[in-house]
């Protein structure tokens, strides 16, 4: 079951073409007016934690605030073991693990796109897998025209170190969740439209993981679903 | 044995001064340390949408099963707000049935209604 999606300004077919096209991530709604923030300790105040933001603080810090960091959380579910809970307005992804327990990811998801909520699973997964730019992205982008075929996998490859393929029964839904070379845009609703983890976590992730896992992902923003 | 501190002893203000001094500035200390502990941590972070946690909004996934007369794993979280410090409302939908749901934050499951 999946709930697709709200066009905002591209019509629908495009998004998903680009998708495609970009082979990447879950894209999802993130056009609501929250923000994420930090506290600041020098001027005691919260500030947004926006692209700069995140990149100076991993810049001091060589990782992304603690909060977004890997970790073992409660978690109140009646979801059996291994299954993923993806909630894209916190950028948490959520493993279940037994005792009312889960293993918490932070994640990147995309700035622009469409709201999706669903129930879909883990159809298969890769490792360091391939990508291939969307036409529309070789035709302006000298540096994406060499990858035109494909880029292979790598640590400069996007989808970073690992890739799992989102299902719906036999159907490849086309969303993905992967790793990235950009460890700093945890955290941020970057603008590639796509969700993503840093390749650490996603490498662990991928390793608890069994294909036909279960994933649930919660629909973004606070009010912003209108019907199927 | 002389007392030093024995009842009348010029001695015994003197320690009992030391003691409310040092009171006072544990008091004063804790005030400050209390201050000080006041407020987020550095480097937190958080989001203002104040979306209800993915726990509770699958929670009430589980409730919202009965009423919407289907089994818990078709029912999807489609929005969520914080209603006050305690309560958050998650607004369910299953096969294009809604159902609206209050939870409180600490799992509880006030109220469930299909609409």
């Amino acid at each position: 079951m999946a709930f697709l999606p709200q066009s905002r300004g591209r019509t629908f077919g495009a998004k998903i073409a680009a998708c495609l096209a970009l082979g990447v991530a879950v894209c999802a709604t993130l056009a609501y007016a929250a923000e994420t923030q930090i506290f600041d300790p020098k001027t005691r105040k919260w500030v947004e934690y926006d692209r700069k933001k995140a990149r100076s603080y991993y810049a001091a810090h060589k990782q992304v605030p603690e909060a977004f960091r890997r970790q073992i959380v409660k978690f109140r579910t009646a979801e059996k073991p291994g299954t993923i809970i993806i909630d894209g307005n916190q950028h948490f992804l959520y493993l279940v693990q037994p005792d009312f327990t889960a293993i918490r990811y932070g994640i990147g998801v995309g700035r622009e796109g469409f709201g999706w909520a669903g129930m879909v699973k883990v159809g298969r997964t890769a490792e360091w897998p391939t990508w291939t730019p969307p036409a529309e992205m070789v035709a302006r982008d000298p540096n994406a025209r060499k990858w035109a075929g494909g880029q292979p996998g790598g640590p400069d490859n996007p989808l970073g170190a690992r890739a799992l393929y989102l299902y719906q029964g036999d159907q490849d839904t086309i969303y993905r969740i992967h790793g990235t070379p950009e460890p700093w845009t945890i955290g941020l609703d970057v603008s590639s439209g796509c969700i993503r983890m840093n390749n650490d976590d996603i490498t662990d992730l991928h390793s608890r993981v069994a294909v036909g896992a279960k994933v649930i992902v919660l629909m973004q923003g606070a009010s912003l679903y209108k019907g199927v | 044995m002389s007392n030093a501190f024995a009842p009348g002893s010029p001695f015994r203000i003197a320690p009992n001064r030391n003691r409310a001094a040092m009171l006072a500035t544990l008091l004063a200390t804790m005030q400050v340390v209390g201050c000080q502990s006041s407020g987020p941590a550095p480097d937190t972070v958080r989001n203002t949408g104040q979306t209800a946690p993915a726990d509770l909004q699958l929670t009430c996934a589980s409730a919202a099963a009965t009423p919407l007369g289907v089994d818990s794993a078709a029912v999807l979280p489609v929005s969520s707000s914080q209603l006050d410090a305690q309560t958050f409302q998650v607004v369910l939908e299953s096969g294009g049935a809604r159902a609206n749901c209050i939870v409180d934050t600490s799992g509880n499951v006030i109220s469930v209604q299909k609409v």
